[in-house]
């Protein structure tokens, strides 16, 4: 029961703090609305028992990601932002794609209906570290140079050109 | 709570994100956007494997997978959107057509 | 010194070259060389006759080397020589270098001297290659070579518009001969498969060349023969050619290239023998020559006509001897008579050098003035006229008692020629030399001529003289020339001296008659020539043959006029233009065609192109939310498909 209630509560925060993120026209407002989805959803990692993956997304998303978007906000926004209209013209044919999407979600859904967790969650940080260096090594590398890359390349990107 | 409800979740907050990366002028709002989709599709990972797969990690190894990809993206994103904002002195898309014929 | 007898024409050739391009700085103009090459030439000759009477060197010898091959066939160039060789080169380099000796005075002080030697240098040298080469190919070019020279050397004084006439009709009459050479040359290669004269010969000997073949090669080439030794029908242009100077007169038109043609049938002899139609042909030709010419030389007027007359009446001599058998007749003949010969045109050339005229009725009376050019010219119309002992006596006989054993028809017109020589030489040696001098201003501008000039005159003379009575010593002519091939009959024996006692007493009683009549009784001839007016213009217009080859010549014109105006008027305007018109027509058509239907389908298909383009390029925004759009769309597109599946 208290399972079904924060799952709800869970999906209230997520769902609406998603929809500020897309429709408020302050960005600043939908970068606070990002923190606050990306916490809801590490609250669904936790309440599926996941506690590593909530880690990480505490750390990474609401920590690291959501206030990088907030710093570029306040360096790339401006006040007209909040007057000018942040919506493009094609948004009807774009609600209509995405409720057909939205439909075929529901009825994939559908196929998934009245599957119960077999098993209470049980703690996974051992489990994970031990595939991580284990069967997953060769990707888990190949994502650390990726990340060493896309650092290299920011940095690039970021830098002052030399005069 | 069963996996549908779960999945159901994970569709609205994909679609929603899919509205927002299809509507949204600002290039910022739609990388946050982006990142919302990429959120749905952690959900679905994480809920098919304590669902189907119990006492089998892989489902979330892939979501720690695409969180650390998702904050590589991010990074060069934010990069690439300061980059462009110093030349063009702008944010909405429809301003970055300098490749159009 | 026989293996060094090419050098002879290759070093004529080179002093030709020599004198054109250096004649200048050279003495005498570059008439030294000439002369000093004629003299080395003429020494040479004479060391290889004295050699060949003698027997110290091996008659026949050839020399050759390889020159290009065609097909199977292997051409070359070399040097054949035998008596007859030896016979002709004495001749051609001994009245080359008296002739070039003489021209050093005939032609002193014209403007062209230089050339005029380079002209006489590569006469020698071609004459040379005519008489010293192996092979027949060789002999054609220098012939032709020799025809050159001839038109230049006529036309020397081109100035004058007859002497630019004469060359060209001299030219192209001897061309036309030149055809029939050139074809039956082809005939001939075709019958053996080779140019080379001893080749030929050795299968002529062999009997290896069909009788048809040998004929039919014979009379194309006695054509070519007819047309250089200037035999009835075309020695029309040799009278003219004596619009050149003098000295040419007497090397080129009187002992030398006139002489080719002979020479060339005697080459060839053993060919000809296999053939009785060709050698019929030969001796009726020539003896129907001997007393056309004899009869035309009786009216004429002009003192080198006269000559040139009397030189194809010789030819015909020639041509009827080697017809009938008389091989070696017909080739004593031509030597003696190219001396004799020779000195009568040099002689009418030192009177007409001192008296600036040809025609003989304003001479006369020149005896006194020019004694050593009258005594050289009665010397060589002694032996014209076969009076003995002088040369023309000897090879005159000879050639009558051959025509006798073949023929009593021919021996009859050559007798009657004689006859007639004899008159007409007369007529001439009174008219220009005896009598009142007609033209009182030219007499007495008239003086001897030089010493270049006699002397040639006097060498000549001596040799015109003995030449008859030494080479018929011990029958030395008819060793050197003789001829063993198979004649096709037999040659009856005639009693030889009779046939002498004959022609000589003709020949005196008729100079005789010239000379009393022309001397003592002048009006008779003038009286004659009133009387028998229809047969002297017949005579005067030289049986009508210059006007029949004009006549031809018209006809070709009127031919060449029909075709042209059939060309014009139906081909050019009918054919051709009517074409051009059609063809604009059709043209135009096509470029309508091409305007309308072609270009049109082109434009349709880039316009379609390009409005394709056009739609193709909106959905083309630039828009990467569009893009994604469409990818959505698309995705959504799938999954419909996927469970409606």
């Amino acid at each position: 029961m208290t399972e079904t209630i924060i799952f709800y509560m869970l999906t209230a925060v997520i769902l609406l703090s998603a929809l500020g993120v897309v429709l408020l026209p302050g960005l600043m407002h939908s970068a606070l609305c990002l923190g606050l989805c990306l916490a809801g959803v590490a609250g669904i990692f936790a309440s599926l028992g996941s506690d590593f993956v909530f880690a990480a997304q505490i750390l990474v998303y609401v920590g690291g990601i959501a206030v990088l978007i907030l710093f570029v906000v306040l360096l790339a926004g401006s006040a007209s932002d909040k007057i000018v209209r942040q919506v493009n013209d094609q948004w009807l044919p774009s609600l209509l794609i995405c409720a057909a999407f939205f439909w075929a979600f529901l009825k994939i859904t559908g196929y998934f209906s009245g599957i119960p967790a077999a098993a209470a969650p049980s703690p996974s940080v051992r489990a994970i570290a031990a595939l991580m260096l284990g069967d997953y090594a060769v990707p888990f590398e190949l994502i650390s140079v990726v990340l060493l890359a896309s650092m290299t390349g920011a940095v690039l990107f970021g830098r002052r050109k030399a005069q | 709570m069963t996996l549908s409800y779960y999945l159901a979740l994970s569709g609205l907050l994909f679609t929603i994100g899919l509205f927002g990366v299809l509507t949204r002028r600002n290039v910022i709002g739609i990388l946050m956007s982006i990142e919302l989709m990429l959120n749905a599709a952690n959900i679905n990972f994480v809920a098919f494997n304590r669902f189907l797969y119990p006492g089998q990690y892989a489902g979330q190894l892939n979501a720690i997978f695409i969180i650390t990809l998702a904050a590589a993206e991010v990074v060069v994103g934010l990069a690439l959107v300061m980059a462009i904002y110093k030349n063009i002195k702008s944010v909405y898309v429809e301003d970055y057509n300098i490749l159009k014929g | 010194m026989l293996e060094y007898v090419y050098i002879l024409p290759l070093l004529s050739f080179a002093v030709a070259g020599l004198i054109l391009a250096f004649g200048r700085w050279l003495p005498l103009k570059g008439a030294s060389a000439g002369i000093l090459v004629a003299a080395w030439g003429f020494s040479q000759g004479l060391m290889l006759f004295v050699k060949a009477i003698q027997g110290t060197i091996t008659l026949p010898y050839e020399m050759s080397i390889p020159w290009f091959s065609f097909g199977g066939n292997q051409a070359t160039l070399g040097v054949y020589v035998d008596g007859l060789t030896i016979a002709m080169l004495i001749v051609v380099t001994a009245v080359s270098l008296l002739v070039q000796i003489y021209s050093t005075g005939y032609m002193h002080g014209d403007p062209r001297f230089k050339r005029f030697y380079c002209y006489l240098s590569l006469f020698t040298a071609s004459m040379l290659g005519v008489t010293l080469t192996n092979n027949m190919m060789v002999f054609f070019m220098c012939w032709e070579l020799v025809g050159v020279c001839s038109y230049l050397l006529i036309g020397f004084w081109f100035e004058k518009q007859s002497a630019a006439y004469a060359g060209k009709k001299a030219f192209i009459t001897t061309k036309l001969g030149d055809l029939g050479f050139l074809v039956g040359l082809m005939v001939l290669f075709y019958a053996t498969g080779t140019f080379e004269i001893s080749k030929i010969q050795e299968l002529a000997h062999a009997g290896m060349i069909p009788a048809a073949a040998a004929g039919a090669a014979g009379i194309l080439m006695f054509l070519g023969a007819a047309g250089k030794s200037a035999q009835f029908p075309l020695f029309i242009w040799l009278p003219d050619a004596m619009e050149g100077p003098s000295p040419v007169s007497a090397l080129i038109h009187a002992a030398t290239m006139v002489a080719a043609g002979v020479y060339m049938v005697a080459r060839l002899y053993a060919v000809y023998a296999l053939s009785p139609i060709a050698m019929d042909t030969v001796a009726w030709t020539g003896a129907i020559t001997a007393f056309m010419a004899a009869s035309l030389a009786l009216t004429c007027f002009d003192l080198k006509r006269v000559l040139a007359f009397s030189t194809v009446s010789q030819l015909g001599y020639m041509m009827m001897a080697l017809g009938v058998g008389g091989f070696t007749a017909g080739m004593f003949h031509l030597t003696t008579h190219a001396y004799f010969k020779a000195l009568l045109f040099l002689a009418a050339g030192s009177v007409i050098h001192a008296v600036h005229t040809n025609d003989m009725r304003e001479m006369g009376g020149l005896r006194h003035k020019m004694p050593i050019t009258y005594i050289t010219f009665l010397l060589g119309t002694l032996a014209l006229c076969g009076i003995p002992p002088f040369a023309g006596y000897f090879s005159k006989d000879e050639v009558l008692a051959a025509a006798l054993a073949r023929n009593p028809v021919l021996f009859a017109i050559g007798a009657m020629a004689a006859a007639m020589t004899a008159f007409y030489m007369a007529r001439a040696l009174v008219m220009t030399f005896h009598g009142k001098p007609k033209d009182a201003h030219k007499h007495d501008h008239a003086h001897e001529s030089p010493a270049v000039m006699t002397g040639p005159l006097i060498l000549l003379g001596a040799v015109s003289v003995v030449s008859g009575f030494v080479l018929t010593r011990h029958e030395m002519f008819e060793h050197l020339v003789n001829f063993e091939g198979a004649l096709p009959f037999e040659l009856h024996h005639v009693n030889h001296s009779a046939v002498a006692l004959f022609s000589s007493i003709v020949a005196a009683l008729s100079m005789s008659l010239g000379v009393w009549l022309y001397k003592a009784r002048p009006d008779i001839p003038a009286a004659c020539r009133e009387t028998f007016s229809p047969i002297v213009n017949m005579l005067e217009k030289r049986y009508w043959l210059d006007a029949f080859f004009l006549k031809l010549v018209d006809i070709g014109d009127s031919l060449s006029r029909f075709m042209f105006s059939f060309d014009f008027n139906f081909l050019d305007q009918i054919a051709i233009d009517g074409w051009a018109w059609l063809t604009l027509k059709l043209s135009k058509i096509q470029g309508w065609l091409d305007d309308h239907v072609v270009d049109a389908a082109l434009n349709a298909t880039g316009t379609i192109t390009m409005s394709a383009g056009r739609m193709a390029r909106l959905a083309q925004t630039g828009l990467v939310q569009n893009y994604l759009l469409f990818v959505a769309i698309a995705v959504s597109i799938f999954a419909a498909i996927a469970f409606a599946g």
